[in-house]
C-alpha cells in the first residue's frame, strides 16, 4: 500500500470516476425499445381495466346476494304481520251492526 | 419525452445496474412510470429531478430483484462451473473491450464498499455530475445531510482506493 497526498488521491479518484463514464457510455435504444415500451403500457392498462371488472363484478354479486338474503328473511316476517282488508268505517260499522238501524226505528234505549 | 431523454437515462441505468443486457427492460419500466405518474407532475421545472428520481427507483427495483435471483442461481452453480464461464466470456473480448470492462470492474469494486443507497449516490454526483440542488430535488432531503452522506462516502471510497492502490 503506497501513501499518496488527500490531493492526488482525489484527482486520480475523479480520473477513474470519468475513465469510468467513458467507458460506459450513453446508450442508443434498440430498434424494439419503442414497442416494447407502448406493448407495456397497452398491458399495464389492460391488467387496470381487468381489475375494475373485477371488482364490478364482486360489487354486483355482493349486491345480489344481499337482496336475496334480505328477501329470505323479510319475506315471513310481513307475511306474518296483520293485513288491514278494511276501512276505518267498515271497521266501526262491524263493531256497533245495529246502532244505526235501532236509532232510525226508534228502538234507541 | 421518450425521444429526447431515452438516450441519456439508458446510459444512467447501465451505470448504476451495471448489465448491459437487462438496460432496456429497466429504461421502459422507467418510462412506463412517467406516462402513468406524468398527471402528478406540478412544474416542468422538476420534471428532470423527477425523471432522475423515477430512473434511481427502477434501478433500485431492478437491483433488488437481481440480488434475490442470483441468491438463488450462484447456489445452484459450482465454483469451477462460475470460473469457466468468466474465463470463456473474457477470451472473445477486445483489447479495448476489455480495458473498458477492467475499468468497470474496478470502479464497481470501489462502489461496492459503500451501501447501495450510497453507491447510487455517489454515482449520480461523481459520474452522471449532477449538481447537489438537483440531488436535493431528486432525494428531498436536506443539501447539508446530502453533503455529509456523501462526504463519508467518498472517504470509505477513498480509502479502498488506496489500499488497493494504482
Amino acid at each position: 500500500m503506497s501513501w499518496m497526498p488527500e490531493e492526488e488521491r482525489n484527482a486520480k479518484l475523479d480520473a477513474l470516476f470519468s475513465e469510468y463514464r467513458a467507458a460506459v457510455p450513453d446508450l442508443e435504444a434498440g430498434a424494439g425499445f419503442m414497442p416494447g415500451l407502448w406493448q407495456r403500457i397497452e398491458a399495464r392498462r389492460a391488467g387496470n381495466l381487468f381489475i375494475f371488472r373485477r371488482l364490478a363484478q364482486v360489487c354486483a354479486g355482493a349486491t345480489l346476494a344481499l337482496a336475496i338474503l334480505m328477501g329470505v328473511y323479510l319475506i315471513p316476517h310481513i307475511e306474518k304481520s296483520p293485513v288491514i282488508t278494511s276501512s276505518y268505517v267498515d271497521e266501526l260499522a262491524a263493531d256497533h251492526p245495529n246502532t244505526y238501524v235501532d236509532i232510525l226505528t226508534g228502538d234507541m234505549k | 419525452m421518450v425521444q429526447a431523454y431515452r438516450k441519456r437515462i439508458l446510459g444512467t441505468i447501465a451505470r448504476l445496474i451495471g448489465r448491459p443486457e437487462d438496460v432496456e427492460d429497466v429504461g421502459q419500466e422507467v418510462f412506463l412510470r412517467l406516462y402513468y405518474s406524468l398527471d402528478q407532475l406540478r412544474t416542468s421545472e422538476v420534471f428532470e429531478p423527477w425523471l432522475y428520481r423515477l430512473t434511481v427507483n427502477a434501478a433500485y427495483d431492478y437491483l433488488r430483484r437481481q440480488r434475490r435471483r442470483q441468491e438463488s442461481r450462484m447456489s445452484d452453480l459450482s465454483e469451477q462451473q462460475v470460473m469457466m464461464a468468466d474465463a470463456a466470456a473474457g477470451g472473445k473480448r477486445s483489447a479495448e473491450d476489455q480495458r473498458r470492462t477492467k475499468i468497470r470492474e474496478r470502479v464497481e469494486s470501489l462502489l461496492g464498499k459503500v451501501s447501495e443507497e450510497d453507491r447510487i449516490l455517489l454515482m449520480l454526483k461523481e459520474v452522471e455530475g449532477l449538481s447537489l440542488k438537483e440531488l436535493e430535488k431528486i432525494y428531498s432531503v436536506n443539501e447539508n445531510a446530502l453533503k455529509v452522506r456523501l462526504f463519508r462516502a467518498r472517504q470509505r471510497v477513498l480509502k479502498a482506493f488506496e489500499a488497493e492502490g494504482d
